[in-house]
């Protein structure tokens, strides 16, 4: 092993062996062609993006595991385990406060309205202009994330490396930025095969995987630390508490990290996770989903905050007992990597290496997958229609969209790595993660929140929210010790990084400030409008309102001027945004609020179903399938088995192959048709067959579903 | 002497603050008519989403009084 001493932090350099290499490369083609075998079970682009509504509640918990734990936490929390001891838990368990919100509030709206993506979301319950907004700050989002993954996964393979060495008569010096540059490239070419249905199954088996090498490591980890008295009692006691200081230092500390990741990153987790939407959204159910995200949040985030942190945890007491080994100043984001080749043996690092490696890289996959498919979605597609391009084909169509997902792709990972550059002088990824989440987040979270819970919320609100709010979050930004200071609870500001996490606290005041205050003063802009209106040059006006604004807005962005000056402008930019916004945005707030927040889901339910909604609490049946002929839209039960099932003929019905540890593969949804007298016995047809991947006989198990 | 801002001032303003939280999204939850305690698998999630609350709240005192203690 070869080290160097730098002046604060002790970084490693050449670590691993050839065989832990092999061992990563065989890992990485495994998981590849595993991902490809279920790739056949899509047989339509909702079974693409959703895997078809067909999963069991565990079978989604467990492969969110992957999507949760595999992007950066790793090496981050591993990070803060090794600097703060068990405190790096309290962001894994603390997500429970909104769950009411999301369990009968976005999950149900999501699946009931068949939204496919949250910009889609913002244009029904608002405007193409909230929705091209939203779709801005939605990518801003997702690149961000990308970006943290690429920092991570360079972080991550750097101690791999040598310090140096020779190709081409050339000697080469590894850097982060080249690192990350590398495997960019690679990402493109590992490519997420077949689909939902292959990335859940994919990260299922990562889930476990990873579940797996973490536990391995922290056994492994006690059983080194046991000869020296045991990994508990080698700990400080402040090392052993589950929650961080109150307010100190500034680079850990509780009431910043609640801001930043209790609130602001569990609405976001639970919101606006694209990737973890259309999980919740391959259940079979919306209480199956309910079940995967109650049984994640409780068994599955404690678990595996063990996971993630316990590298850091065991690095630390190492470093008590043998400092020689394990320097105290070890740089803390090496501390995974370095930790994993102390406690394991040759052979054992390379797999623990490659089950986060692969992760790491697969998440980064998705997240490149998921943008380009927002950008298609709700930047292509709207563009064409709002430029009136049309293809003479739909086979034209879907080969040029294509090729725009592809440039998209490339472009979104090149975008990707430049992020990086924000935020690579952080000292830990988790300290570039809680300024991303506090600064990316608020301004969505509040504006899907609001829009969610508050029928009133409005248009102007969301637009001036965007703008406006944002504006003075920039403001935040660049005067940190006047704006964030009174929100501080005490932290001291850091002049290099100031208020990385509470910063979080201050943006969601400012945003949800304005959004509360442009929706009371509706009436009043809707006034000021109508005036405008009835003068002769009221496009004149407006532009001249729009075009003021924008200056306002870039004044603000470069911070020309005082601040008083620029608070003022700020103020004025909310009122010409707001006054522009009613202008131009035809509300409906009856349509638009209609099955689109938490107090009218029952409709949204009457929506979904095409009837009202039979509630009646029915039993599951056993039955045997038999073939029917023709395709009619319905499957048929005998009298008996629809009245234990408390259905009726127009209801809907999910069924699905006994065999449990399925978890819902082979499954269909259809709707109950007229019964007949066979007990025991549904009718389905051909189509349902194929579609439910059934198997002569082997008995269905149906339920209603409502 | 591990200061009370290390301890019990974290746990009371995580489910204090969290608790306000919470608390809208059970009240919002009902008034709207999203959960229908009228159900029995409601009822069930209801009871469901206050366990949780406390099972969190229980966790990290047992573990405050471990870390202090043990």
């Amino acid at each position: 092993m070869e080290t160097s001493a730098q002046n604060i932090q002790h970084t490693f350099h050449n670590i691993g062996s050839s065989i832990d290499i092999v061992i990563i490369g065989v890992y990485f083609i495994f998981i590849m062609l595993f991902g490809s075998y279920f790739g056949k079970y899509n047989r339509s682009t909702k079974d693409f993006f959703f895997g078809g509504r067909r999963f069991t509640w565990w079978l989604i918990a467990f492969s969110i595991v992957a999507t949760g734990v595999g992007s950066h936490s790793f090496i981050k929390y591993s990070a803060k385990g090794f600097q703060y001891g068990f405190s790096s838990t309290m962001t894994y368990i603390n997500d429970w406060f909104f769950l009411p919100f999301f369990l009968f509030g976005w999950l149900p709206i999501i699946v009931y309205t068949r939204i496919q993506s949250i910009p889609e979301y913002f244009e029904r319950r608002f405007s193409p202009s909230a929705r091209f907004l939203a779709t801005i700050l939605l990518l801003l989002y997702m690149i961000g994330y990308i970006g943290i993954g690429f920092l991570t996964l360079g972080k991550a393979a750097m101690p791999l490396l040598p310090e140096s060495f020779n190709m081409l008569g050339l000697t080469i010096h590894p850097t982060l930025m080249g690192m990350i540059i590398i495997i960019a490239v690679i990402t493109g070419i590992y490519i997420t095969f077949g689909g939902q249905t292959a990335v859940i199954f994919t990260d299922l088996l990562q889930g476990f995987v990873l579940l797996f090498a973490g536990f391995l490591l922290f056994f492994l980890g006690i059983a080194y630390l046991h000869p020296f008295g045991g990994l508990w009692h080698l700990l400080p006691t402040t090392w052993k508490l589950p929650l961080a200081d109150f307010n100190k230092p500034p680079d850990f500390n509780f009431v910043g990290i609640f801001w930043q990741d209790g609130v602001a990153g569990s609405v976001g987790f639970l919101f606006m996770n694209m990737g973890l939407i259309m999980r919740f959204m391959a259940t079979k159910s919306v209480d199956e989903g309910r079940k995967a995200a109650t049984f994640n949040i409780l068994i599955m985030l404690p678990l595996s905050a063990i996971v993630v942190g316990n590298a850091g945890w065991i690095g630390k007491a190492i470093s008590i007992v043998q400092p020689n080994i394990i320097p105290p100043n070890t740089s803390p984001d090496q501390i995974f990597d370095v930790v994993a080749h102390v406690v394991s043996s040759p052979g054992v690092f390379g797999f623990i290496m490659a089950a986060l490696t692969a992760a790491l890289m697969s998440t980064v996959d998705t997240l490149i997958n998921a943008t380009a498919a927002i950008y298609i979605n709700d930047i292509h597609r709207p563009l064409k229609q709002f430029f009136k391009i049309k293809e003479k084909t739909k086979k034209d169509t879907d080969k040029k969209e294509l090729r725009a997902a592809r440039y998209s792709s490339a472009i979104i990972t090149g975008l990707g790595v430049l992020s990086v550059l924000a935020f690579k002088n952080f000292p830990t990824v988790y300290e570039a993660h809680g300024y991303f989440h506090s600064t990316l987040t608020p301004p969505l979270v509040v504006a899907i929140f609001l829009g969610i819970f508050w029928k009133r919320f409005t248009p102007a609100a969301v637009i001036t929210t965007f703008l406006g709010g944002v504006a003075l979050m920039i403001l935040g930004a660049q005067h940190p010790a006047v704006l964030i200071h009174p929100f501080d609870h005490g932290i001291a500001m850091n002049p290099e990084h100031p208020y990385t996490y509470i910063r979080a606290l201050y943006n969601l005041v400012v945003l949800s400030v304005v959004a509360v205050v442009v929706t009371y003063l509706d009436g009043q802009f809707t006034s000021i409008v109508k005036l405008i209106k009835s003068k002769s040059n009221h496009k004149q006006i407006i532009y001249s309102v729009t075009a003021l604004a924008v200056i306002l807005f870039i004044m603000i962005s470069l911070n020309i001027g005082s601040l008083l000056l620029l608070l003022i402008a700020n103020l004025i930019l909310v009122v010409l945004v707001a006054i522009a916004s009613t202008y131009f945005i035809e509300y409906d707030p009856v349509a638009q609020t209609e099955g689109l927040t938490v107090w009218s889901i029952n409709r949204a339910k009457e929506v979904f179903k095409g009837r009202k909604v039979n509630e009646r609490e029915g039993e599951k049946v056993l039955v045997d399938w038999k073939l029917k002929k023709g395709e009619d839209g319905v499957i048929n039960f005998s009298k008996k088995d629809m009245e234990k099932m408390a259905a009726e003929p127009g209801d809907l019905v999910y069924i699905s192959d006994k065999r449990a540890w399925l978890g819902g593969l082979k499954s269909i949804h259809s709707v109950f048709g007229e019964p007949h007298d066979e007990d025991g016995i549904v009718y389905i047809s051909e189509e349902d067959e194929k579609n439910g991947i059934f198997i002569k006989g082997k008995k269905l198990i149906a339920e209603k579903e409502m | 002497m591990v200061p009370i801002t290390h301890t019990w001032i974290p746990l009371l303003y995580l489910y204090g603050v969290g608790g306000i939280f919470f608390l809208i999204g059970m009240i919002i939850i009902r008034k709207s008519g999203a959960i229908n305690l009228k159900l029995k698998r409601h009822r069930h999630w209801y009871r469901v989403l206050i366990f949780g609350y406390f099972y969190f709240l229980v966790f990290h005192t047992f573990f405050t009084l471990l870390g202090l203690y043990w």
